[in-house]
């Protein structure tokens, strides 16, 4: 889903690359992503993705959509940031959710609390987060995606292929209510 | 003389039995660093084994070190240290306050203030530059703390410093505090002060702190220093994902976001993003209420406070109107325990009462911190809300105290969540009211007084670490083996945050391993959260580590509750962080070059110092029989949902087992060369830390392992 340019040399000192390149920037410093549409219909002559390719600004990455290419400059948006910005973009909650409890059971490891996806960047509402939990119990998406709930309540998903069901319940159980007993 | 850096150079010494103000040479000490540490030494040379913490023979020591006063960032820090009265063997113990204090005795030309004797009349000392008085006390004495520092500011100005006691240090509760500015409390020396009639200590410094080194480099260091500080406890990660950050965590104490604000300010104050890159915004990152108290302190808060030369701020000031209803100040402020030990206390919650709706919470926290800061009440790492809890639930307050007295408290307050409780509970506890007043003696004295046996050493839910009467402050549930050695050795709860500063950075577990392989020779001196395995010697040395750094930071001073530097938010550094810091800054700062391992050494001797006198204290070498043994709750299998034994080391279970943990205590132990068996300081070892003299008086006493 996500490769990095090519740095190759290009028109240096031409006018459209130049622009693009600050085009993306603004954006990433502006929180936001650069289509690539959004790009051609500002440029309508130039080849987006050669000139970006060409432009020798090491600072820029792409992430491939199903339809769309998204841009960022890693001088101020990581690509964690970009990652969840891409799946908002995207508009398939199901792959979002999936994908970031995946990352989050892997990396840190830890369950992650239902309500990051209400939160910026993700901003589901609370229905469309209950049905993109429903679906996830159904769908082949979520296939490797567990529920777990904490003794105050409060409901985590994890990924079965790095936590198992005791450790992402402890895990649940004291980002809850141990640490805040533990503080 | 010659001019001295870093230091201040001089010790006040007040005896207050004869009224004599003398000075003593900070030098001759330099061996202990600072601090707890060159108190551990005026501890270990003049009060005698067997002295009580409310003796006029014991001392209570005011300390500051090398780097307070220097704006090293977060060095604004009092280490107090005197016989803890908590401890069932009046155990030697130091407790900590932020604030301004520390950094004005410094101006005001002082690393230490030592008071001895007792006084027949209540007096408060007053400290202007070289000028020091014994004052006449009578009107200030029966006072609150907030009333006590405001008149101390009425005789000496706004800008002077007070540490005082509240009615509850006067009354010699041992659950007390020594407090300075509006929210920073050292517990459990409070009585200590008020049994020598000593109801404050206003300071006023006009001075400054000579540093030995180059401007320019120290202008380096203090800005490098700033490219690698976190939030609070070092946390490098931001709470909710942000455009800078590659990493989130929602328990992180780095809060800032964009629509986050110090709400009560005028006008209100946006946090923002907090990018690393603007060092000017660092004192936003830890917007600490909503931490604390919830999302529904945000309003309320009007800004954060905190120690001097900290850049970080972890005190949450509010404005609580409600407050006012009970005839309290509508200004509070405090910070992690300082809010959930008052609230431990309403161990049922604090539900909807006098019609706060949805803030009673915030009303709640408020009404209780400002009693316990008032009359200095200590929760003891909010034991005293799981001591409660505990006599409630086993009955008993109904078998020890005497009917009428048990009818006259509001249970039914306690019980439905009604926070006013606390106003007739902390009357109660700091007036010495009635049987049930004794709730403030600390765990050990009530388990004497009232028949508590096994079952309540031994509670899981209790948390009492040892027999020691204190209890669990990050042990197995976040370190696992680290943490739970590092609860074994204090006289009371190990307020040690070096290796949580670490652990709970909040980065992922790869990079914390890789940082950990780095600082202790193995990745496997860390374990992934709740998912432990065996103990093993990378273990132990981050241990070790810990606990030497614990003691330098309170003798240097700076804040253990940020120290050491071991991560930091900076993908370019691999999120490292730089261990060396204390010891470049103690360098240049003194002119007496020390290099990391070193100053570990040093911390080391005084670590081991401390051993000797709880040894000395204790009249037995055999700590690891009878100082440092757990209660069995610690080690005892967690059960799955059919009541069959989770075997510790399973994933999902933070339990310990006695061999593991008699393991983990014989390696920690080798670490400092003392004996395996005991966990005593040997001759060898003494020796080693320059302690001779120790190992002689401890042989003459048959108290050095065989
Ligand atoms: S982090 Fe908090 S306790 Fe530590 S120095 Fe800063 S304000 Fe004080």
């Amino acid at each position: 889903m996500d490769e990095a340019t090519e740095n190759g040399g290009g028109p240096s000192g031409a006018l459209e690359p130049a622009a693009i390149v600050e085009a993306i920037r603004a954006s990433s410093a502006a929180a936001a992503l650069c289509c690539r549409s959004a790009l051609s219909s500002r440029f309508p002559r130039a080849d987006i993705a050669a000139l970006v390719g060409a432009s020798g600004a090491a600072d820029l990455r792409l992430i491939e959509g199903r339809t769309e290419t998204y841009y960022f400059s890693e001088l101020s948006m990581t690509r964690a940031y970009a990652v969840h910005l891409f799946h908002v973009a995207e508009k398939d909650p199901l792959r979002m959710v999936a994908e970031t409890v995946r990352e989050e059971s892997r990396l840190y490891p830890r369950p992650t609390d239902l309500r990051t996806f209400l939160d910026p960047p993700f901003g589901l509402t609370p229905s469309e987060l209950a049905a993109t939990v429903g679906a996830l119990e159904l769908q082949e998406e979520g296939r490797d995606i567990a529920q777990v709930r904490a003794s105050n309540g409060a409901l985590y998903l994890y990924c079965t292929s790095y936590l198992v069901p005791a450790l992402a319940l402890s895990l649940a159980e004291w980002i809850e209510v141990g640490q805040k007993d533990n503080p | 003389m010659a001019q001295i850096f870093g230091y201040s150079g001089k010790i006040l010494r007040v005896d207050l039995t004869t009224g004599k103000i003398s000075t003593d040479e900070t030098l001759k000490y330099k061996d202990f660093i600072g601090g707890e540490g060159m108190s551990m030494k005026i501890m270990w040379d003049e009060v005698d084994p067997g002295t009580k913490a409310y003796d006029a023979e014991n001392k209570i020591i005011f300390g500051t070190g090398p780097l307070c006063g220097t704006g090293v960032p977060c060095s604004g820090r009092t280490n107090i240290t005197s016989l803890l009265p908590t401890s069932p063997f009046n155990g030697v113990s130091s407790s900590h306050m932020g604030g301004y204090f520390a950094t004005e005795l410094k101006y005001a030309g002082w690393d230490m203030i030592v008071v001895e004797g007792k006084a027949a009349n209540p007096v408060w000392l007053r400290i202007e530059d070289e000028k020091v008085t014994i004052e006449d006390a009578r009107w200030m004495w029966g006072k609150g703390i907030f009333d006590t520092q405001a008149m101390v500011a009425s005789f000496m100005g706004k800008e002077a410093q007070a540490a005082a006691i509240g009615q509850a240090g006067e009354n010699m509760v041992n659950l007390s505090v020594i407090r300075t500015g509006a929210s920073h409390s050292a517990g459990g020396h409070g009585g200590v002060m008020g049994s020598k009639k000593l109801k404050a200590i206003g300071v006023r410094g006009t001075g400054s702190v000579k540093i030995a080194g180059d401007r320019k480099d120290w202008m380096e260091l203090d800005k490098f220093m700033m490219s690698i500080i976190g939030a609070n406890n070092q946390m490098v990660v931001p709470t909710t994902p942000q455009p800078w950050a590659e990493f989130s965590d929602k328990s992180s104490r780095w809060t800032a976001r964009k629509g986050l604000f110090w709400g009560a300010a005028n006008p209100p104050v946006e946090t923002g993003e907090c990018n690393p890159k603007d060092m000017q915004s660092v004192g936003l990152r830890t917007q600490k209420a909503i931490f604390d108290l919830g999302p529904g302190a945000e309003k309320y808060t009007v800004r954060m406070g905190g120690c001097s030369h900290c850049p970080i701020r972890c005190h949450s000031q509010l404005k609580v109107p409600q407050l006012e209803k009970y005839g309290m100040d509508p200004y509070v402020a405090n910070t992690c325990v300082g809010w959930s030990g008052p609230r431990g206390v309403m161990f049922n919650g604090i539900k909807d009462f006098d019609g706060h709706g949805e803030d009673s919470n915030i009303v709640g926290n408020a009404i209780g911190t400002t009693l316990a800061d008032d009359y200095g009440v200590w929760c003891n790492y909010a034991q005293i809300g799981r001591d409660l809890k505990y006599c409630w639930d086993k009955g008993v307050f109904k078998r020890v105290l005497p009917a009428d007295e048990y009818a006259s408290i509001p249970w039914e307050k306690l019980v439905k969540g009604d926070a006013t409780f606390l106003i007739d509970f902390y009357d109660r506890v700091a007036f010495k009211k009635g049987e049930f007043s004794h709730i403030g003696d600390g765990s050990a004295a009530i388990a004497l007084r009232w028949g508590l046996g096994d079952d309540y050493w031994n509670d899981k839910n209790g948390k009492l670490w040892t027999r020691g009467g204190y209890p669990v402050h990050h042990s197995n549930e976040a370190g696992a083996q680290v943490g739970a050695l590092i609860s074994c050795f204090s006289n009371r709860d190990a307020q040690n945050h070096s290796h949580m500063n670490f652990i709970g950075s909040k980065l992922p577990i790869k990079i914390q391993k890789e940082i950990a392989g780095e600082i202790f020779g193995s990745p496997d001196a860390l374990d992934p959260p709740n998912d432990y395995k065996p103990m093993n010697t990378f273990k132990a040395r981050f241990a070790a580590w810990a606990l030497k750094r614990s003691i330098l930071h309170n003798s240097l001073t700076v804040c253990n509750w940020m120290w050491p530097m071991s991560v930091s938010h900076d993908k370019e550094r691999g999120y490292r962080g730089d261990t060396g810091l204390e010891a470049k800054f103690f360098s240049l700062a003194t002119g007496i070059k020390m290099t990391e391992k070193e100053l570990d050494e040093a911390a080391a001797r005084c670590f081991t110092l401390f051993r000797a006198i709880t040894v000395r204290q204790m009249g037995d070498a055999d700590l690891r029989a009878g100082h440092d043994h757990m209660n069995k709750w610690i080690t005892k299998a967690d059960k799955d949902k059919e009541g069959k034994e989770i075997p510790q080391f399973t994933p999902g279970t933070i339990q310990m087992t006695e061999e593991d943990m008699a393991l983990a205590q014989t390696m920690l132990y080798r670490e400092f060369g003392w004996d395996e068996k005991t966990g005593a300081p040997t001759r060898a070892s003494l020796e080693m830390y320059g302690l001779a003299g120790v190992a002689e008086d401890l042989a003459r006493r048959k108290l050095l392992p065989s």
